[in-house]
């Protein structure tokens, strides 16, 4: 009996050890991923880019299609995300403003036809 | 009866245990997905996330922050890549803006090495710069840089809220630091004159080129000039400065021997017509072809 005790105490140190180096020391590295398995950070600052690119370009369609790639979220709600996390990160008041302005516009927005001008 | 077996059972547990939890840390419950920073994105998508930078770039001047940006992304030389995506996005019959902006954000990051000064942040509002207007040779805003601790990514380093957001949280902290100096691109609206015409015999330059250099009025280089080459029955356009080892004014075209071809700079200003391939003759009587190099100028 006290043989099976220390026999499941090893089993369960030599899991512990596993998992450090699995999760830590040695985790699984991914390659090959996609703009919507970004860490919501990056994507933030992914939508943020496309807010700078509109508000210079004029382009809603052309945002539109660059945020589709972030995932199949309708583009109004990616940006509403992105502009949660923004606030969250603190980013600067300029750049939320972008933000905005990309939402508010994408909110009446249709595909094809253009959308209002920023 | 006595048990002779020893204590190798407990080597027999800690192995099965790492086992189970390297099982357990890899396949079964690997860290997330989700997780992943602009380095593991596939190709293509490295490309979308380039042209995003690229993009985002033109339309707020904000090198550091685009530098900031391409960082993320690993590349070994991001000029070089950024240069070789535009040519791609032009053969591929892509956006030709697209290829534009790729193409003067690698010009602005000819010689400037990516280094923690892409850290240094600065406005957006105090260097807008509207697509394809006259940039000013130098730019000094007031620098503004990140706040410390920026660069999570997969290792697990998850930034604080205070600075999770790598390229996006700005805190001023100080001013003066000097930006590098940005590549002056074209203004739309001005027409080009051709400065000067020349066929050139040079066994260093490969096949019939047509080779082009955009500069303003007082000779320096443009990047970003879009030019149109015509032929009968076809028509191209090029931009000056996707390669940037050969300058930032620079474009070259291909031609194909017989054809007659005409050349222009888009938007405006004086043709170059009758160009066509020929050949130069070596001192030993080899021959090879030569290559046409016309400049335009802002007048």
């Amino acid at each position: 009996m006290r043989r099976w005790i220390w026999f499941i105490l090893t089993v369960g140190i030599g899991f512990g050890v596993g998992l450090l180096y699995g999760w830590v020391i040695s985790p699984v590295k991914y390659v090959d991923t996609t703009l919507s398995n970004l860490r919501y950070d990056y994507q933030t600052d992914y939508v943020l880019m496309a807010a700078e690119a509109y508000a210079a370009e004029g382009d809603l369609d052309l945002a539109a299609r660059r945020l589709a790639a972030l995932g199949d979220t309708p583009p109004a709600e990616i940006v509403r995300q992105a502009m949660i996390y923004a606030a969250q990160l603190q980013y600067a008041d300029s750049d939320q403003e972008l933000l905005s302005q990309l939402a508010t516009a994408l909110q009446v927005w249709t595909p094809g036809s253009g959308g209002p001008a920023p | 009866m006595r048990d002779e077996r020893g204590p190798w059972y407990l080597l027999t547990g800690v192995i099965l245990g790492i086992v189970l939890g390297l099982a357990y840390a890899w396949l079964v419950s690997p860290r997330e997905f989700r997780d992943t920073s602009p380095a593991s994105l596939r190709a293509d998508f490295k490309d979308q996330y380039r042209a995003m930078v690229a993009a985002a770039y033109v339309a707020n001047g904000n090198l550091p922050r685009a530098m900031s940006r391409l960082e993320q992304l690993e590349d070994e030389d991001a000029a070089r890549a950024l240069a070789e995506q535009a040519q791609r996005t032009l053969a591929e019959g892509d956006d030709p803006r697209s290829a534009q902006a790729l193409g003067i954000l690698a010009v602005a990051l000819g010689g400037v090495e990516l280094s923690p000064a892409a850290s240094e942040e600065s406005p957006p509002s105090e260097t807008t710069q509207p697509v394809g207007s006259a940039l000013t040779p130098t730019a000094k805003p007031t620098a503004l840089v990140e706040n410390p601790g920026t660069t999570g990514g997969e290792d697990g380093s998850s930034p604080s809220p205070s600075g999770e957001n790598q390229g996006a949280t700005r805190t001023p902290i100080s001013t003066g630091t000097p930006l590098p100096t940005r590549t002056p691109t074209s203004t739309p609206g001005s027409p080009f004159v051709v400065r000067d015409q020349a066929f050139e015999c040079d066994p260093a330059v490969p096949g019939p080129l047509l080779r082009v250099l955009a500069e303003d009025a007082s000779g320096s280089p443009l990047a970003g000039v879009e030019v149109v080459v015509s032929w009968d029955g076809g028509e191209d356009h090029f931009f000056t400065g996707l390669k940037p080892d050969l300058g930032a004014g620079y474009a070259d075209f291909l031609m194909t021997p017989g054809m007659v071809y005409s050349l222009r700079v888009a938007g405006g200003g004086e043709i170059v017509a009758d160009l066509t391939a020929a050949e130069c003759e070596t001192p030993g009587g080899s021959r090879y072809w030569g290559s046409w190099l016309v400049v335009f100028a802002k007048p």
